[in-house]
């Protein structure tokens, strides 16, 4: 059954973290269950896509956001940040380098978001731990810990723990009054509808 | 990934200011390889909202720099401002409001960029009379503009209404006969003139009319006068009741700037911040740009913007943030309205004075931002004054600031916690279409958002796209998200 996005509350969740992590693959893996091996190039064309996800018998709409390019030179805006409930960040787990540069990028996700934001850290491509790991579980697991955001291992390609991330989170912004309290269904109170707009208001001028 | 400088570019964007990601966002879908870079760390140019920390990095970095449009900046805090967080503020470098008839709305709508972001309304427009004799108090008076709000006011003489009313239904067909034939001959005259003679209006009434086109020297002309206020009438209810114009939520234009290179940057462009154009050399149909990142990048058209100030023109600015919720300035006249987040107060010119006894020539614009707008903490305000640069207009901003807050505050004067100080020149150049580069006009100082900035910016994308461009298009395109929706549970 599809839900009503006029009647379940919104919740925005970013995915951030450094340039070919797989922050596409997970966000198109998980909505889509599509993956294509062959796309290693930046992300073009995705704003964002929704998912509707229930937890604890609720059902809540995920509008999930990916980088589009602008994590290449760091250059995503406060606007891209604001109103976040939720940040996963990733990185490769085949990756030293990309492991490396995960504090600034929590530095920049806990300077642009509201206190209490929940936070979630991803190694992805679990699928190269075999044979290409270069940052161990335990690390990952330490570096959350400190910024206390959940974790854990997925991969795209074999699907292992796909959904984990976006449930766990969205577990965590549930069971967070101030965060759920800012979740709802349409428009912010006392904004004004752009789409309602138009000739139609009034018929002319009130004057 | 393809580096920058290995990379043939359609299009190199310099600045991240209004006009350049408005041209940004109508090149999202064009396939076009665009890079766009902004000497700055932060996005907006002119239109940026800054926090705290930002605010005074930028005004320590404009009076080291002493070149550039902007000039003077300088942050204040009060001492009780000391704990403040930074992160709660987004003060606005150009907070313009918008009408709902602007064709900035029309395209933001017909692009989809609105969709993130969040509009508010613009609430009541004030005149600061000073008493007419020694027994009164200084007062703001609300500037009745629909003609159920001229009916109700009880400030206005009923002589005075008539030629009023006259005056709105005059505006709302002025430009067809006879209505034409009325003011044609004064169009080129000040507005105040036309309204005097003709509608018989007093030097009060004039005020008000004048004030509602926000004319930073309070002398616009008849025609363009006509034009402001007739946009502003129409403006009246079209996205909902007792409001003409609204407003960006967190930081104006800044909001739709950032909005607008996301939009871009989601259709494929890159994004390098901190960047700027060191260096410009024309080849043949190449422009060969050394970017202060130490890249040298190749692109066929350059666009930027006239940074070179003009002696001529500037406007100084004053913005404070007070402690008080200010609640009067925000109280819903229309029924059925939801609450104002921005009201407006004009001091006209000669209703304020230098500690040496000099009046003011122009008018003082204060626009209140109330906490509605994200740009400060509940229980605050953030007070934005504008005025055409003088030697006094740091003084008199000064006195506006002053005598606001003696008006306004509920009881007691609002604690003004945090103030900056700059103020803002005029480019020197017009707009320049031809050539490998691009030169987009430096950034209006309108108070409203002036439609006209719009059209370099259609001429710019007419000129990258060439025989592509069918005006039809322009900024018309499709929601981008996947509108499947998987359901997913989890118990």
């Amino acid at each position: 059954m599809a839900l009503s996005g006029d009647t379940v509350p919104s919740l925005k969740i970013l995915l951030i973290g450094p340039s070919g992590a797989g922050k596409s693959a997970l966000l198109t893996r998980y909505c889509d269950d599509e993956f294509e091996p062959e796309t290693a190039s930046a992300t073009i064309g995705i704003d964002f896509k929704t998912k509707n996800l229930s937890v604890r018998g609720k059902p809540y709409r995920l509008t999930l956001f990916d980088t589009a390019g602008q994590e290449r030179f760091r250059t995503l805006s406060t606007s891209f940040y604001r109103g976040a409930h939720g940040v996963i960040v990733v990185y490769d787990i085949s990756s030293r380098a990309s492991f490396l540069t995960l504090d600034k990028w929590f530095e920049e996700a806990e300077a642009n978001t509201a206190d209490g934001v929940a936070l979630y850290l991803v190694g992805s491509k679990l699928d190269k731990a075999e044979h290409g790991r270069q940052v161990s579980t335990e690390e990952g697991r330490a570096l959350a810990e400190a910024h206390g955001a959940g974790f854990c291992e997925a991969s795209a390609k074999t699907r292992e723990n796909v959904r984990r991330p976006f449930v766990e989170l969205v577990d965590r912004i549930v069971q967070t009054p101030s965060l759920l309290a800012a979740a709802r269904s349409g428009r912010a109170p006392g904004t004004v509808a752009m789409d309602e707009g138009g000739d139609g208001y009034f018929s002319g001028c009130s004057c | 990934m393809e580096s920058v400088s290995d990379t043939s570019w359609d299009v190199v964007i310099c600045g991240t200011g209004l006009q350049q990601s408005l041209l940004a966002l109508a090149l999202s879908r064009s396939g076009k390889k665009i890079l766009h870079v902004d000497p700055n760390h932060f996005y907006g140019g002119a239109e940026a909202a800054f926090s705290l920390q930002d605010a005074e990095s930028w005004a320590n970095e404009v009076s080291a720099k002493d070149a550039g449009l902007f000039r003077s900046a300088s942050v204040a805090r009060h001492e009780s401002a000391a704990g403040l967080s930074s992160r709660s503020y987004s003060l606005a470098m150009a907070p313009t409001l918008i009408h709902a008839r602007s064709a900035l709305l029309s395209q933001l709508v017909s692009s989809r960029a609105y969709r993130q972001v969040e509009f508010l309304a613009v609430g009541s427009f004030f005149i600061f009379r000073l008493p007419q004799d020694s027994a009164q108090q200084p007062a703001l008076i609300r500037i009745p503009s629909t003609r159920e709000d001229v009916f109700a006011a009880t400030t206005i003489s009923s002589k005075a209404k008539r030629g009023l009313m006259k005056f709105l239904k005059f505006v709302l067909d002025y430009q067809n006969p006879p209505q034409l034939e009325l003011w044609q001959s004064h169009a080129e005259a000040p507005l105040t003139e036309f309204l005097q003679q003709e509608f018989k209006m007093d030097a009060e009434l004039q005020t008000y009319i004048v004030t509602l086109t926000l004319s930073l020297n309070g002398k616009i002309t008849t025609r363009d006068g006509l034009a402001v206020i007739r946009r502003h009438l129409s403006s009246m209810g079209v996205y909902g009741p007792g409001f003409a114009a609204i407003y960006p939520k967190w930081g104006g234009l800044s909001e739709v700037a950032q909005v607008s290179c996301r939009a871009a940057a989601v259709g494929g462009a890159v994004y390098m911040l901190g960047a700027g154009v060191q260096a410009v050399e024309t080849a043949g149909d190449e422009v060969k740009l050394e970017l202060s990142s130490g890249d040298t990048v190749k692109t066929r058209i350059l666009v930027r913007a006239d940074d070179n100030p003009s002696e001529q023109t500037g406007i100084s600015r004053l913005v404070a943030v007070v402690g008080s919720p200010l609640t009067s300035m925000f109280e819903v006249v229309v029924e059925g309205a939801s609450r104002p987040a921005v009201a407006v107060v004009a001091f006209p010119a000669g209703s304020l004075s230098t500690p040496a006894g000099k009046a003011s020539e122009y008018p003082v614009y204060l626009s209140v931002h109330s906490s509605d707008t994200g740009e400060c903490p509940v229980g605050q305000n953030v007070l934005y004054l504008t005025t055409l640069s003088t030697p006094d207009s740091r003084q008199l901003l000064e006195e506006a600031l002053e005598a606001f807050v003696g008006t306004a505050g509920e009881g007691q004067p609002a604690q003004i916690l945090i103030q900056i100080r700059y103020e803002q020149l005029a480019g020197s150049g017009s707009f320049q279409p031809e050539g490998p580069v691009i030169t987009f006009p430096s950034p209006s100082f309108s108070l409203s958002f002036d439609d006209s900035v719009l059209e370099p910016v259609q001429q710019a994308w007419k000129r990258i796209m060439g025989d592509a461009a069918a005006e039809s298009d322009y900024m018309s395109f499709a929601d981008r998200e996947g509108a499947m929706d998987d359901d997913d549970v989890y118990e």
